[in-house]
């Protein structure tokens, strides 16, 4: 025992625990890709490629890949911009500042399916207070018809999730030094040319890494669409989490499944690459 | 910005942010009668939804998801420390292990799910509280050790030194001198990947839908929408909502330190 | 380039009074000095002068306007900060020329008047870089320029050499002193080490517990301090104090004037065979605890027979016959002995 070093003795139970529940699933999933296997039928054969290829005629992982592509886009572009404005604003708040901050970060913090419900619950036709509070001054809104279902799963995130970003960025701006600000005062420089010139290149780094952290996330949105629309109307609301669990879990193609998994998890590495040279590495520069 | 005009956007905010919880809150004190006219707004509380709660077995859900996120919590603490260290300290694995661990964190679960259901099926573990943990801790593992390698980072390594020197073993200058240290950000992550396990519905939902329901998977179940169980639902999204809340005020500002790896300071 | 005028400047923090009306001014087209130790208030005494503090009371006045409740771009100020305050992303070029950006100075005449700081500043080969690629000299360079190119009233510098090394730190003196007189400006200058102070000042502000102990030239807060605090802050080694009475009975020191208190110039303490008898005012032996040579001089600590320690600064060769441990006889050279009464004031 005493031979093995330290350092691995150390890292040991970590590596065991990750190749048992990430690496050997990761694995097994890999080969049940390359096959037909399903939960109802015992007999499973090798098909090779064969679920990539159809996933490419597929028009319903075409729909969800497209969905969700739009959700992580509009939703995490919101939060950012809703989030950066909260955030600058919360940063000069005096008044019960601390109590302001607390109550404005909860709902990062609601199990997402309660989310889910909740909202179902507020903009339901019949039952709503949204829909009845604008009923009265003669709007009415299908929130979950075919054109709105994404967009109001987009806002359900967006409530949920720009609290995130106000954690993140708020923290990067109040550990930015203060020196270049104060320069920049005495410069004579505007609200606007200090935000622009020496605000949004100083926090730079954060706005990438809580971009970075949302989009991860967005990518993972199961349980608005689970609790709201279950992909419909149509398939208006089918992301690829939620196809991939129904592929899976309703219809038990499970070799099919994991090769959509394979490919969602292509598009979240190509994002990372893309983010990390984009937005870090210009840093790196500087 | 003017002053007006900064307070009345966070003031908006306030109420956007307050209206879900004000409306759930008092849903869950309607009766039936009084959930099917949103318009109203007076109505006599009544207790029946809670008792419903009471008696839809809420509770032994909650039971389940407390047991879940503590097995797991306990498990990806001692590994995730343990390993952590090891990384920040020894490079212990090198640069693949890091990239190794900030890779698993990206893993979307509808990748893992499929394998994880599968095994838990041959070995006949479908609708347990282990096979539950197991799912959470694809997640949780990566997360906490992530957290705690930028905690450990933080902490100079003159402190290992000093105590070396001073007589310790290099095992006991980390149990004696840097652990006591990194021990708040230990309690931060345990914390948040807590809340993780316990708001996860995906895993649950697949892994044990039947008699082992976790909180989320109870709640999810009171999706039909006819007005009774509306209110029984506000009542049961409360009894989730309430302990993460109070869990979360106390971490928040070491939160943002562990998300970023330590590439942040607070 | 024009006179600054502090009139019974009051700031407050809570109940913590950080500057006591304070009443200074700052003539046009020297340089004036701020020193003391820390938390004596010359610090927000700058800030309330830039008006990045709001003054509890009292009135500023640049020229002949009332700045008290300007913003600080309206006070038409520049500014170099201890850390330098460089925007990290943007290069050199944009960092010097920033404020001008911000005051919207049209791109031909900003151009000409970054080109002619750089020159005046010798960074002109380092225009593309970024600060990061820059060494501390060089950014102290980059920060004074860009304040330069403002033309402003006055400049403000805020301990602007303290992140520099000690040989660095001599040469960016000498250079804040060749600029000032080629642009004839008008300085501010912030900094707790009285050598500094003493190099760079027309006149030296020296401060305690916000509070103005005095103002004067260098040559007037050390010969003639008007309290103790300044006579023991400015000078190194530190001045010598004494009770009267232990100054009588130890060194022979015949010459109370009812002071309470004696205080003696390490220089003005020699051996006893380098000062001509009717230069002494007192003679005494004691013994040599520590000697530390400094180049040309040395600083001896002498334990008195009362246990006392006095420092003297003598010529180094002069030392280098001594030996420690050893009795020495010493005199108290000069005219120069400085008296305090009770409550530290200085009587002549």
């Amino acid at each position: 025992m005493s031979r093995i070093p330290l350092r691995w003795r150390l890292l040991g139970p970590l590596l065991l625990l990750m190749g048992a529940v990430v690496a050997y699933p990761l694995g097994y999933s890999a080969w049940l890709s390359l096959t037909n296997r399903t939960i109802t039928s015992p007999d499973t054969e090798v098909v090779a490629l064969k679920n990539y290829t159809s996933l490419l005629s597929d028009g319903d992982y075409g729909t969800a890949m497209r969905n969700t592509l739009v959700f992580v886009l509009f939703a995490v572009a919101c939060e950012l911009v809703i989030g950066l404005a909260l955030a600058l604003a919360l940063q000069r708040q005096r008044w019960a500042r601390d109590a302001t901050r607390a109550f404005l970060l909860t709902p990062m913090f609601v199990t997402p399916i309660a989310v889910g419900l909740m909202f179902r619950f507020l903009l339901n036709q019949q039952l709503g207070p949204i829909p009845s509070l604008l009923g009265g001054i003669g709007v009415t809104i299908d929130f979950f018809g075919p054109h709105l279902a994404l967009p109001t799963i987009i806002a359900i995130d967006v409530w949920q999730w720009t609290p995130f970003m106000v954690l993140l960025l708020l923290a990067g701006l109040e550990s930015l030094p203060t020196q270049p600000f104060e320069a920049a005062r005495v410069d004579g420089a505007s609200w606007w040319l200090t935000f622009r010139s020496v605000t949004l290149p100083l926090l730079r780094p954060v706005i990438a890494i809580a971009v970075l952290l949302r989009a991860l996330d967005a990518f993972k949105i199961f349980e608005y669409v689970f609790a709201t629309t279950r992909g419909g109307p149509g398939n208006a609301t089918d992301t690829l989490q939620f196809l991939i669990y129904r592929t899976g879990f309703n219809f038990f193609r499970l070799g099919e499944a994991a090769a959509m998994g394979f490919v969602l998890v292509g598009v979240v590495l190509l994002l990372v690459i893309v983010l990390y040279r984009t937005l870090l590495r210009q840093e790196a520069r500087a | 910005m003017s002053r007006l005009g900064r307070r009345l956007f966070l003031l908006v905010a306030a109420v956007v942010v307050a209206f879900p919880y004000a409306w759930v809150l008092m849903a869950a004190f309607k009766a039936p009668e009084d959930l099917n006219d949103p318009s109203k707004l007076s109505f006599t509380p009544t207790f029946d939804n809670w008792r419903a709660v009471g008696d839809s077995h809420v509770l032994g859900s909650a039971g389940t998801s407390v047991a879940v996120g503590l097995s797991t919590v306990a498990i990806a603490l001692v590994a995730g420390t343990l390993g952590a260290y090891a990384i920040s300290r020894f490079r212990a694995g090198g640069a693949t292990t890091r990239f190794g661990i900030l890779l698993s964190q990206v893993m979307p679960p509808a990748v893992l799910v499929v394998p994880l259901f599968l095994v838990a099926f041959n070995l006949g573990m479908r609708d347990t509280v282990q096979a539950v943990v197991a799912a959470h801790l694809t997640f949780v593992l990566p997360v906490v050790t992530w957290f705690l390698i930028g905690f450990f980072d933080a902490v100079p390594m003159a402190f290992e030194e000093q105590a070396m020197v001073d007589g310790q073993t290099r095992f006991g200058a980390f149990r004696r001198v840097v652990l006591p240290q990194v021990l708040p950000g230990i309690g931060a992550a345990g914390i948040f990947a807590f809340v993780l396990s316990w708001n996860d519905l995906f895993y649950a939902l697949i892994l044990a839908g039947g008699n082992t329901t976790t909180l989320p998977v109870k709640i999810a179940s009171f999706d039909t929408f006819r007005g009774v169980e509306l209110g029984t639902m506000s009542a049961a999204i409360l009894v989730s909502v309430v302990p993460v809340f109070v869990a979360c005020f106390f971490v928040q500002r070491r939160l943002v330190r562990g998300l970023s790896g330590g590439g942040l300071k607070y | 380039m024009a006179t600054i005028t502090l009139q019974g400047l009051q700031k407050r923090y809570g109940d913590v009074e950080a500057v006591h009306a304070l009443d200074l001014e700052i003539p046009d087209g020297e340089v004036t000095v701020l020193v003391g130790p820390s938390g004596c208030g010359k610090t927000t005494t700058l800030r309330l002068i830039a008006g990045l503090e709001t003054a509890s009371g009292g009135a500023i006045t640049i020229g002949e306007r009332d700045v008290t409740r300007l913003e600080p771009k309206d006070r038409d100020l520049a500014m170099v900060f201890q850390n330098y305050a460089l925007y990290p992303h943007m290069s050199v070029r944009d960092n010097i020329a920033f404020g001008l950006k911000a005051r919207k100075t049209s791109k031909a005449e900003s151009d000409r008047r970054v080109a002619e700081a750089a020159r005046l500043l010798s960074v002109d080969h380092l225009l593309a870089r970024k600060p990061g690629a820059l060494s501390g000299g060089q950014q102290q360079r980059v920060a004074i320029g860009r304040a330069i190119v403002r033309e402003p009233a006055a400049f403000l510098f805020d301990e602007p050499l303290s992140n520099l090394d000690a040989k660095l730190r001599v040469e960016m003196r000498a250079e804040i002193l060749r600029l000032q007189r080629r642009l004839d400006a008008t300085i501010v200058h912030v900094t707790h080490d009285q050598e500094e102070a003493m190099t760079l000042a027309h006149r030296v502000v020296v401060m305690n517990g916000g509070r103005i102990e005095q103002i004067g030239t260098p040559a007037e807060v050390y010969r003639q301090p008007a309290s103790e605090f300044v006579a023991r802050f400015i000078g190194s080694p530190e001045l010598n104090v004494l009770e009267t009475a232990r100054a009588h009975a130890v060194l022979g020191l015949n010459d109370p004037r009812g002071a309470a208190r004696v205080g003696i110039r390490p220089e003005e303490i020699q051996l006893a065979s380098a000062v001509p008898a009717d230069e002494a005012v007192a003679r005494f032996t004691a013994r040599l605890d520590v000697m530390e040579l400094v180049g040309a001089q040395a600083i001896l600590t002498f334990v008195l027979p009362d246990e006392e320690r006095v420092r003297a600064l003598v010529d180094a060769r002069t030392a280098g016959r001594l030996a420690e441990g050893q009795d020495v006889e010493l005199a108290i050279a000069g005219d120069g002995l400085l008296r305090f009464d009770a409550d530290g004031r200085r009587v002549p």
